[in-house]
C-alpha cells in the first residue's frame, strides 16, 4: 500500500452515501483537503456529523463516487490495508467511544499500540505530556465511567492527538466543554497541522470556532442537498 | 379495547399493549385465509431456519480466520498479546477453583460410585476404562464446556453485545482497531488453551478425589500411582487423541459462539434477548461438539 504524500489529503468526489446504510441524504459530496488545512463544517444534527465523519474514514458504503484519503480510494482497499490507514486518523466523536473493559490509559493509548511500533515508554511520555496539556493531572488509569464528562473530553482530546494523526475528525469538542479546554485544543491543533494534518471540524454552532476564524481554511455546511460552501469573509 | 389488551401482561415477556392495540384491530378486520396462513407460518419457519443456519456459516468462516489469523505474525501486535493475557488470566486463574470443585464433586459423586459397584459386580478390572470412556472422554467436556460458558462465554456475550450496541465498536472501527483480531481471536485462542487447562485440571481432581474416597471407605486399597496407571493403561491410542482434542475445540467454540454472538447483537437487542441466546447458542454448542466426537471416533 503507497499512499501519497502530496496532493489533497482528503478527497469526497461526488461521493453519494448509502442513505440505508447512514442516514445521510443520498447527494454527491465534494470536498478537497489539502495537508495542513482546517475546514469547518456545520452539521446541525449531531448523527449526521458523526455519519459524515464516518464517511470520511470510509465507513459508510457508497452507492457512487469515491472517498479517497491520502491518495487512496477507501472502496478499493482489504481489510488491513483500511485499518492501517484508519490508524492516521485521530477522531473526536459524539458516538460512545471508550470500551468498558479497558482503562482510560490504555483506551487512550490503544490505537498507538495497535498501529505501531514505538517504544511503550515513548507512547506513555506522550500520552501524559498531552493529558497534562489539555488539563489533567496525568494520564488517567481509572475507567472512563469513573471519569467525569469535563475529563472525558480532555482524554478524547488526548487520544485524537496522539502520534502524529494525517486527518483530524473533530465533533466539536469545545461544546459542553471547559472555558480552559479551548486554548489547549487550539493549541494542539496547530501544531498538528504545523506537522502536516488535515483538520474536519465539525461544529453545531457556528460560535464556537469563532477564535480560530484566522486558521479556518474554509467553511461548509451539511444541508439536505450536501455540502454546501459558506462565505466565511 | 379488545380482550388481548385486557389479559393480564406476561410476566418478563416483551409485548408492549400500546402496539398490540394498534396491531389488533388490523388483525381482526382480516379473514383468514388457509393459504396466506400456511404461507406466514413456513415464511416464520425459513426466517428462522435461515437464522440458525447464518449464525452456524458465521462460526464456520470465523473458525478459519481465527486458525488463520493466529499462525500470521502480524497479527500478534501487543494489543492483541495483551488481549490474550488478560482472557486467559480470567479463564484459567478465574475458573481455577471453580473447575476444581465441580471436579472434585464429580469424584465424590461418580468416580467413587463407579468404583464400588463395579467392585461389588466383580468388574474391578473394568474401573479404568469406564472412567475413562465415562468421566474423562463423555463428563468433563461438557462440565468443563458449561462452566467456561457460565463464568466466561457469558461475558463476553454481554461485554461484545453492549459494545456492538453502544456503538464502541464502531468507534474501535474508526481507529482501525478490527474487532476481529483485537477481540475474537485472542479471546478464542485463550478460550482454547483454558478448555484444555481446565479439562486435563477437571479430571485429575475427579479422579484423585474419587480414588480418595474409595480409599477411605476401604473399596480399594490399591496405591494411588497403581490406580492412575491401571487408568493410563485402560486409554486407547485413539483417547490420547480425541480426549485433548475435545477439550480444545469445547474451549474455542465455548469462546467463539460467545464473541459472535456479542459483536452479532442488533440495535433491537438488549440484555433480554442477548443472554438468553447466549446460553441456549453454547450449550447447544457444547453438547454439539462432544455428540460429533461421540460419534465417530
Amino acid at each position: 500500500m503507497e499512499t501519497r504524500t502530496v496532493g489533497p489529503l482528503l478527497e469526497l468526489n461526488k461521493a453519494v452515501p448509502s442513505f440505508d446504510e447512514s442516514g445521510l441524504p443520498p447527494v454527491p459530496f465534494s470536498m478537497r483537503l489539502m495537508p495542513g488545512e482546517c475546514v469547518v463544517v456545520e452539521a446541525r444534527d449531531p448523527e449526521n456529523a458523526i455519519q459524515f465523519a464516518d464517511m470520511c474514514s470510509g465507513l459508510v458504503p457508497l452507492d457512487d463516487g469515491s472517498v479517497k484519503f491520502m491518495g487512496l480510494d477507501w472502496a478499493e482497499l482489504h481489510d488491513r490495508e483500511v485499518n492501517a490507514l484508519r490508524g492516521r486518523i485521530g477522531r473526536i466523536t459524539r458516538r460512545p467511544s471508550w470500551p468498558t473493559f479497558l482503562g482510560t490509559h490504555l483506551a487512550i493509548t490503544l490505537q498507538q499500540l495497535h498501529h505501531t511500533n514505538r517504544p511503550m515508554d515513548d507512547v506513555v511520555a506522550e500520552a501524559t505530556r498531552l493529558s497534562e496539556q489539555f488539563g489533567l493531572p496525568g494520564l488517567p488509569v481509572l475507567r472512563p465511567a469513573l471519569l467525569s464528562p469535563a475529563d472525558l473530553v480532555r482524554a478524547e482530546c488526548v487520544r485524537a492527538f496522539m502520534g502524529r494523526p494525517r486527518l483530524l475528525l473533530l465533533e466539536d469538542p469545545l461544546e459542553a466543554s471547559p472555558v480552559e479546554l479551548e486554548n489547549a485544543f487550539l493549541s494542539a491543533l496547530t501544531d498538528a497541522r504545523d506537522k502536516g494534518a488535515g483538520v474536519i471540524w465539525l461544529v453545531r454552532n457556528n460560535a464556537i470556532w469563532q477564535g480560530y476564524r484566522q486558521g479556518v481554511t474554509s467553511m461548509w455546511r451539511l444541508a439536505d442537498d450536501g455540502l454546501v460552501a459558506v462565505r466565511t469573509g | 379495547m379488545s380482550e388481548d389488551n385486557i389479559a393480564p401482561r406476561e410476566g418478563g415477556g416483551d409485548r408492549d399493549p400500546i402496539l398490540e392495540g394498534d396491531a389488533t384491530p388490523h388483525r381482526q378486520r382480516r379473514p383468514f385465509v388457509l393459504h396466506e396462513w400456511i404461507r406466514e407460518k413456513l415464511a416464520w419457519l425459513g426466517h428462522i431456519t435461515r437464522h440458525q443456519a447464518r449464525f452456524f456459516l458465521i462460526m464456520l468462516g470465523a473458525s478459519w480466520g481465527v486458525i488463520y489469523e493466529s499462525f500470521r505474525s502480524h497479527s500478534w501486535r501487543r494489543t492483541v498479546c495483551y488481549e490474550f493475557g488478560v482472557t486467559l488470566n480470567s479463564v484459567i486463574g478465574g475458573g481455577l477453583i471453580a473447575t476444581l470443585f465441580a471436579g472434585t464433586l464429580t469424584g465424590v459423586a461418580a468416580v467413587s460410585q463407579t468404583i464400588y459397584w463395579l467392585g461389588l459386580a466383580g468388574l474391578a478390572k473394568m474401573t479404568g476404562s469406564i472412567l475413562v470412556n465415562v468421566v474423562i472422554r463423555e463428563i468433563a467436556p461438557i462440565l468443563v464446556g458449561i462452566l467456561l460458558l457460565g463464568r466466561n462465554g457469558m461475558l463476553s456475550v454481554t461485554e461484545l453485545g453492549l459494545l456492538t450496541t453502544g456503538g464502541q465498536i464502531r468507534s474501535m472501527q474508526a481507529q482501525g482497531l478490527d474487532p476481529f483480531l483485537l477481540l475474537v481471536m485472542p479471546r478464542t485462542l485463550a478460550f482454547t488453551v483454558g478448555g484444555f487447562t481446565l479439562g486435563i485440571l477437571f479430571s485429575f481432581a475427579a479422579l484423585l478425589t474419587g480414588y480418595i474416597i474409595s480409599r477411605i471407605s476401604g473399596v480399594i486399597t490399591n496405591p494411588v500411582w497403581t490406580f492412575f496407571y491401571d487408568v493410563v493403561v485402560a486409554m486407547s491410542s485413539t483417547d490420547y487423541l480425541v480426549i485433548p482434542l475435545k477439550f480444545i475445540t469445547v474451549g474455542f467454540v465455548v469462546g467463539l459462539g460467545g464473541c459472535l454472538t456479542g459483536l452479532t447483537a442488533t440495535n433491537e437487542d438488549n440484555l433480554r434477548t442477548l443472554l438468553p441466546r447466549g446460553f441456549s447458542r453454547g450449550m447447544l454448542i457444547v453438547m454439539a461438539v462432544s455428540v460429533l466426537f461421540s460419534l465417530d471416533l
